[in-house]
């Protein structure tokens, strides 16, 4: 298949699908994006032809059943983990990289980490992974009065999708949120099942991360004074090692963690 | 009551902190009907200023002690404020911050109160109220306290993802010296019978999968490091024993802090001998996955870690006749003996070498350490003269500038 050469700026609504729809549209025009952006992160582009894609789940799926075709259901996967650094050049990295698989149609190519972009798209990923995990671990709930388990994150790349099987496994017996301050949606498990959710008030301090107080349950604050205290207690002074705590727990992790907030 | 707590926590932390292992990997458990499972990768929930990971509630059950040991912060002759918990107190406290995600599970230990017997048993009755009454599938770490009757270790075997038995001093005559009612015996006595049961619960779990699981996480102990004279051969010797023939899954290297009143038992130290901690784990990982084994490392002559490199640059320099490695045509194993080249880098060489010539940006984008692989490695973009091999002033170039202390983890290489 031969691209015109008439590029265009391609907006979507930032979903998966939405990202999909396009790359679906683009090979339908014919048409080499120059950049392919969420609809919210537009504000900030250079000027140029924008088009915008509506999300057609259809299209969408015609192209993952491509894309399983062509290579194989992990890739897809890779795929999908990688799209959610929600960046602009990671776009573009997966557009060439589904030019190759659908145009070329070269088979192997997505094995071949020799190739410096397949490289960059299993980085992505990888980054966006251990974002993930790092986040089973630095995700702080928060009981309500009501018996909830709530918690606030601001992680940088959109983790939320890869954490909902970990914590409904984890804790299937409590209805629980995970909530992202900055894409401002969560995900809530009912006992039964985890959805996606968007809330209009504000119930978290976005400092803090903490819920208000009298929204907390009776022993909320007892619990977290306890992890406080113990938190500086099994720390040995005589072993400081502030580059290697930071390392492992960046400051931009610290604000919703109450075992370093004021520190 | 709730200051009651915060005050055992205060000084049972505190007095549990010395012990290094927090792993929480190698167990696997689902939520059935209960809360909480177990990871097989781990989870890290938060890290201390000391660099080092929470996984684990890590927590004493009591520091009151019968014995004294030297090297011990909670020895019977200190003056020190003693608390401990009742079982209802700490599966509470276990199941409060495991509900929060604050950690991945308990990691209990305890001082010697009463006897050993007893001690295990208050132990056990925590486990078995977090595991029977909250129906708790998180990870537990329990400590096998030496001397505890068998079928109260087989118990805990049964309620336990890992046990532990701390050896603490690596040769028995130093640890009779520092730990007068301790022996080896004791310590391997718990020791074997854990490895036994594990191996037991496994051919039994082959035969049925109802068969009960026993420690399933395997065990792990931990080797005070610079307390007593042992040489780094000795202690990797005793460690590639403990790998082999009781099947541990961790040996722990904890540096030396000194924490009590002096004791002329004892080496005065300024500093905790983190350097040589560090090249312990470092010659450590590479039994576990580099193929290495110990007389490879270090032998009867040369007895100590280098300082100022690692064990495997170390090795290299040692064995010219090894080098150049053709990374084309070399077997995975071979790749791995290459200074600067990792597991994660050696599998993605194996793996992608068909599709072409690996060069000097693809290392590079792998993260291989090139200072340092560039001299081990064949590789036509580089002059001949350069792939020589003499070993002197590779040393020298790589450990130029590395007396840059007050890093404990990374030298500098020069490049």
């Amino acid at each position: 298949m031969q691209l015109t050469n008439n590029p265009c700026i391609y907006t979507f609504n930032g979903s998966f699908e939405g990202f999909l729809t396009v790359v679906f549209r683009a090979f339908d025009d014919k048409r080499m994006p120059e950049s392919i952006v969420s609809r919210a992160a537009q504000a900030q582009l250079p000027l140029g032809e924008m088009v915008h894609v509506e999300t057609c789940n259809d299209q969408a799926a015609r192209v993952c059943a491509g894309i399983v075709e062509r290579s194989d259901q992990r890739n897809l996967r890779l795929f999908h983990v990688a799209f959610l650094a929600e960046s602009a050049e990671t776009n573009m990295l997966l557009w060439r990289y589904l030019q190759h698989l659908f145009r070329d149609n070269c088979r192997e190519y997505y094995r071949n980490m020799l190739d410096e972009e397949v490289y960059a798209l299993i980085q992505t990923a990888r980054q966006v992974r251990r974002e993930a995990h790092r986040f089973q671990g630095f995700v702080r709930f928060q009981r309500t009065r009501d018996n909830m388990y709530v918690a606030a994150i601001d992680p940088d790349h959109n983790v939320l999708k890869l954490l909902s099987a970990h914590f409904r496994s984890r804790f299937p017996d409590r209805h629980w949120l995970v909530y992202d301050t900055r894409r401002q949606y969560g995900i809530y498990y009912d006992k039964k099942s985890v959805q996606e959710v968007r809330m209009e008030a504000k119930p978290f301090n976005l400092n803090t991360g903490y819920i208000q107080k009298q929204a907390r349950s009776m022993d909320e604050d007892y619990y977290r004074t306890l992890w406080q205290h113990y938190y500086d207690a099994i720390n040995i002074a005589e072993r400081k090692n502030h580059r290697q705590m930071r390392g492992s727990m960046p400051r931009r992790y610290w604000k919703y963690l109450p075992e370093r907030s004021g520190k | 009551m709730k200051d009651k707590v915060l005050h055992k926590l205060n000084i049972l932390a505190d007095a549990a902190k010395y012990d290094v292992s927090c792993s929480s990997s190698g167990s696997s458990r689902s939520s059935k009907g209960g809360v909480g499972n177990a990871k097989s990768a781990g989870v890290c929930h938060a890290f201390t200023e000391d660099g080092r990971c929470i996984s684990l509630l890590k927590i004493l059950y009591t520091n009151y002690c019968i014995y004294d040991c030297a090297y011990c912060v909670n020895r019977q002759s200190n003056d020190k404020r003693r608390a401990s918990f009742t079982p209802d107190e700490l599966a509470d406290l276990t199941i409060n911050f495991y509900r929060r995600n604050y950690i991945e599970g308990l990691f209990l230990s305890s001082g010697v109160m009463r006897s050993p017997d007893y001690t295990m048993e208050q132990l056990n009755a925590v486990a078995r109220k977090l595991r029977k009454e909250y129906r708790f599938n998180g990870y537990i770490h329990m400590k096998s306290i030496p001397g505890a009757d068998p079928l109260l270790v087989h118990e805990a075997g049964l309620l336990a993802d890992r046990l532990s038995v701390n050896i603490e001093i690596p040769t028995e005559i130093q640890l009779q010296v520092l730990a007068p009612e301790k022996d080896f015996f004791s310590v391997f006595t718990p020791m074997n019978q854990i490895s036994l049961g594990v191996m037991e619960s496994k051919a039994e779990r082959r035969k049925s999968r109802k068969a009960p699981r026993f420690v399933p996480a395997g065990q792990s102990t931990q080797l005070i490091v610079g307390a007593s004279p042992e040489t780094d051969y000795t202690i990797l010797k005793l460690a590639s024993g403990l790998y082999h023939q009781q099947r541990l899954k961790r040996v722990y290297y904890s540096g030396f802090v000194p924490v009590n009143q002096h004791d002329n038992r004892l080496p005065v130290i300024q500093k905790p001998p983190l350097v040589r901690e560090n090249r312990l784990y470092q010659a450590d990982w590479l039994m576990r996955f580099y193929h290495f084994s110990y007389d490879e490392i270090l032998d009867e002559q040369n007895t100590q870690l280098d300082e100022h490199m690692d064990p495997k640059l170390a090795w290299a320099l040692r064995n010219p006749h090894f080098f150049p490695i053709d990374l084309d045509r070399a077997s995975y194993e071979t790749i791995l003996r290459v200074p600067g080249i990792g597991v994660r880098s050696a599998k993605i060489i194996v793996a992608n070498r068909q599709y072409g010539r690996i060069t000097f940006s693809h290392l590079k984008r792998m993260g291989v350490a090139l200072n340092r692989a560039k001299y081990f490695i064949l590789c036509r973009e580089l002059p001949a003269a350069t792939t020589a091999f003499y070993p002197e002033q590779i040393r020298r170039r790589l450990v130029k500038g590395s007396q840059d202390a007050g890093r404990q983890l990374s030298l500098k290489f020069e490049v």
